[in-house]
């Protein structure tokens, strides 16, 4: 125990949870914890704006599984972490926000910079604290990062106010935490997995419906092996992308609104979902009265408030999915050694459907450029172990289709709340994380100029990170709707971005190298080019074709089985035996 | 309708009812009454809400209230008049 301010106290906790690394900007509030944060071991990033901090934060947990810290004062600098703590709560991401909040006498009162942030972020946190007694700093920093980084993860703020900083107190971490209302359940129940086992078991045409929750638990070479084991189809969904390796036989590609065919008509026309750590969203369930509906459900879960949420789970299996599948694969042996029923036909019938709906593009007859093919070069010339962050738009579902994903926490994306400017600061954030790998954020024109100024951030601080902007001068997810369901009335989607920014000269006075690429011809010496320069941030921006969509696409709030491959163009399901 | 009673020992700590109050709001769940009270441990109160469901499953009502750290118990308190739960789906929509 040791005498030091509020401030101190918190930094020395921060050391105590492990933390090597946040990011932030100082305000009046806050700035009392900057002073010690000055001779701290940790490594503080100054951004430019505080969304940039948050995403960062979160970038960098999605690709180390560890917490992601940011750091922000009072009123405006707290509000601006709302979106990408709302992004995190989304996708389950374990962040921890420290907020400076003004002096426990003004709380209230409408000071200068006084945002109720706790009261803001309430809905789309974990848990948050308001902080105004400085012997409470230890413990709450304690309890933060514990409920973050247990359980489903998600984002936890703290607010200190400011006296709360500056005051005297004793410093003593805690040596164990016990929470009477939050004890997540990690090891499932046994009755539930011979459940599981026996229903696996009887299933003929039994898909894994994969979700985030795999790679949060850690859990894809058990998840390889349960899979190989049953031999049965398996889809990934937006937040699993590299749970399960994409050039795996049995792997039918990402499942909802733009996945393949195959994955679409494997979960509606399945007789078991083997639900893991997904949450039955509407991107990937369509009009959910026709979601599966033949379809038994077994849902793991570590949340026990995602059992039967969406969809009514035939066995509900509590618990973290690691120690879930773990236990899953013997139980599923003995099951399997005394019934095991044929999967040919089933395995048959999703094959035929691959080979018949392949994912594909057009290659625009005026020669412009494809924003596929560069996709697909991007994966391919950077190979299996490199990060890609992708940013909200076309982009994105391409950026998911078009790469083949391999690896765990290779793929970062906003999926739940599908935040626009998530790419750029969510790549910086993973590059600090992963400074060895290479890491590009995949990031749209519009989305770019949402977020772009943490490129500074990146080229003071030595991140460098690369960023492939997929230039089709328009906002173009929306388009494509205008395109689909507003006949062609482009209100306002329309960005110029061919003529205004230039955005390799954006890049050049950020402090970065900026490239541009037009034509299909050059498309590999450029990304050859951006993968050499590694003591720099690099941004290409590949000015492609305007009019590309993306496809196959399941309406919004239509039903799975009016997948569309192309415009007016549904698969011709007569030739498929289903 | 199916009302339910819900005795809930939450902790004593600020900001815990707005926490239950919003919970319900955001989640679309009617509340019909809400009476908070003192319990013989300093640092708990009591909770009892009566929730009209209104097509909610009970089950989700109280899986999301006990996601709520400061909720600490939560019990169903049956009355005469209670209903069988409704096991309902949450409705299509399109955005
Ligand atoms: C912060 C935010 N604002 C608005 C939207 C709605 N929105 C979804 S995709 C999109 C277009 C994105 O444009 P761009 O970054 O150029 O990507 P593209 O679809 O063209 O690949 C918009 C405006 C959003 N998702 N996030
Ligand atoms: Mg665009």
């Amino acid at each position: 125990m040791s005498q030091m301010n509020g401030a101190s106290s918190l930094v020395a906790s921060l050391e105590a949870c492990g933390v090597d690394v946040m990011f932030g900007i100082p305000g009046g509030a806050i700035l009392p914890a900057y002073d010690p944060i000055f001779s701290s071991p940790i490594r503080h990033i100054l951004v430019r704006h505080e969304q940039g901090a948050g995403h960062a934060a979160t970038g960098y947990a999605q690709v180390t599984g560890r917490v992601g810290v940011c750091i922000a004062t009072s009123g405006p600098g707290a509000t601006n972490l709302v979106t990408p703590l709302a992004d995190a709560a989304m996708d389950s991401v374990p962040v921890v926000a420290i907020t400076g909040q003004v002096p426990s006498v003004a709380i209230g009162t409408d000071a200068f910079q006084e945002a109720d942030i706790r009261g803001i972020t309430m809905p789309f946190t974990k848990h948050n604290y308001l902080i105004t007694d400085p012997a409470q700093i230890p413990r709450a920093i304690a309890e933060a990062f514990h409920i973050a980084s247990t359980g489903r993860p998600g984002p936890v703020l703290v607010d200190i106010a400011k006296d709360a900083l500056q005051k005297m107190t004793d410093f003593e971490f805690p040596t164990s935490i016990s929470l009477k209302g939050y004890q997540p359940q990690a090891v499932p129940n046994t009755q539930s997995i011979i459940d599981a086992a026996d229903l696996i078991a009887q299933s003929s045409k039994p898909i894994f419906y994969v979700g985030g929750g795999v790679i949060k638990a850690e859990a894809s070479r058990e998840l390889l092996e349960l899979a190989q084991l049953l031999g049965a189809p398996v889809v990934t969904t937006l937040m699993a992308r590299g749970a399960f390796p994409d050039s795996h036989p049995l792997h039918l590609g990402m499942p909802g609104m733009h996945g393949t065919v195959a994955a679409v008509t494997g979960l509606q026309k399945a007789d078991l979902l083997i639900t893991l750590g997904a949450r039955f969203d509407d991107r990937v369930t369509g009009k959910l009265s026709t979601f599966a509906v033949n379809a038994k459900v077994i849902h793991a879960d570590i949340d026990p408030a995602e059992i039967g949420k969406n969809r009514f789970a035939d066995v509900a299996v509590l618990g973290d999915l690691k120690h879930t599948i773990a236990a899953l694969i013997p139980a599923l042996r003995s099951a399997l050694s005394k019934n095991r029923p044929d999967l040919t036909p089933w395995l048959h019938q999703m094959n035929s459907l691959q080979s018949a709906y392949p994912l594909g593009y057009d290659t625009p007859k005026d020669g412009a450029l494809s924003p596929q093919y560069v996709i697909e070069r991007l994966g391919k010339i950077s190979g299996p172990h490199a990060i890609f962050a992708a940013g909200v738009g076309q982009h994105q579902m391409w950026a998911s289709q078009f790469i083949s994903y391999e690896n765990p926490r290779t793929w970062l994306n906003s999926g739940g709340l599908g935040t626009m400017g998530y790419a750029v600061p969510a790549a910086m954030g993973a590059k600090v994380g992963a400074p060895d790998t290479t890491v590009w954020a995949i990031d749209g024109d519009g989305c770019f100029q949402m977020t772009n100024q943490e490129l500074v951030t990146c080229a003071l601080n030595n991140i460098p990170i690369k960023v492939a902007i997929i230039n089709n001068e328009s906002l173009g997810m929306v388009r494509q709707w205008q395109t689909l369901f507003y006949e062609g009335r482009y209100s306002n989607t329309n960005l110029e971005s061919k003529r205004v920014p230039n955005f390799p000269m954006l890049a050049e006075a950020m402090g970065c190298i900026g490239l541009s690429c037009e034509r299909a011809e050059d498309v590999d010496e450029i990304i050859e080019k951006a993968m050499n320069i590694n003591d720099q941030p690099v941004v290409v921006d590949f000015r492609v074709h305007r009019d590309a969509m993306v496809w196959p696409m399941v309406a919004a709030g239509t039903s799975n089985d009016d997948i569309m491959i192309a415009r007016e163009t549904a698969p011709d399901w007569d030739s498929q035996e289903l | 309708m199916a009302q339910h009673t819900l005795e809930v020992i939450v902790e004593n700590s600020p900001g815990v009812l707005a926490r239950v109050a919003g919970l319900f709001s955001r989640r679309a769940y009617n509340i019909e009454r809400l009476s908070v009270g003192p319990t013989a441990n300093p640092e708990t109160s009591k909770m009892q809400i009566v929730v009209n469901l209104d097509g909610h499953a009970l089950e989700q009502v109280i899986a999301q209230l006990d996601k709520l750290i400061n909720v600490i118990a939560i019990k169903e308190i049956l009355q005469e008049s209670a209903q069988p739960t409704v096991h309902d789906t949450q409705p299509d929509y399109q955005n």
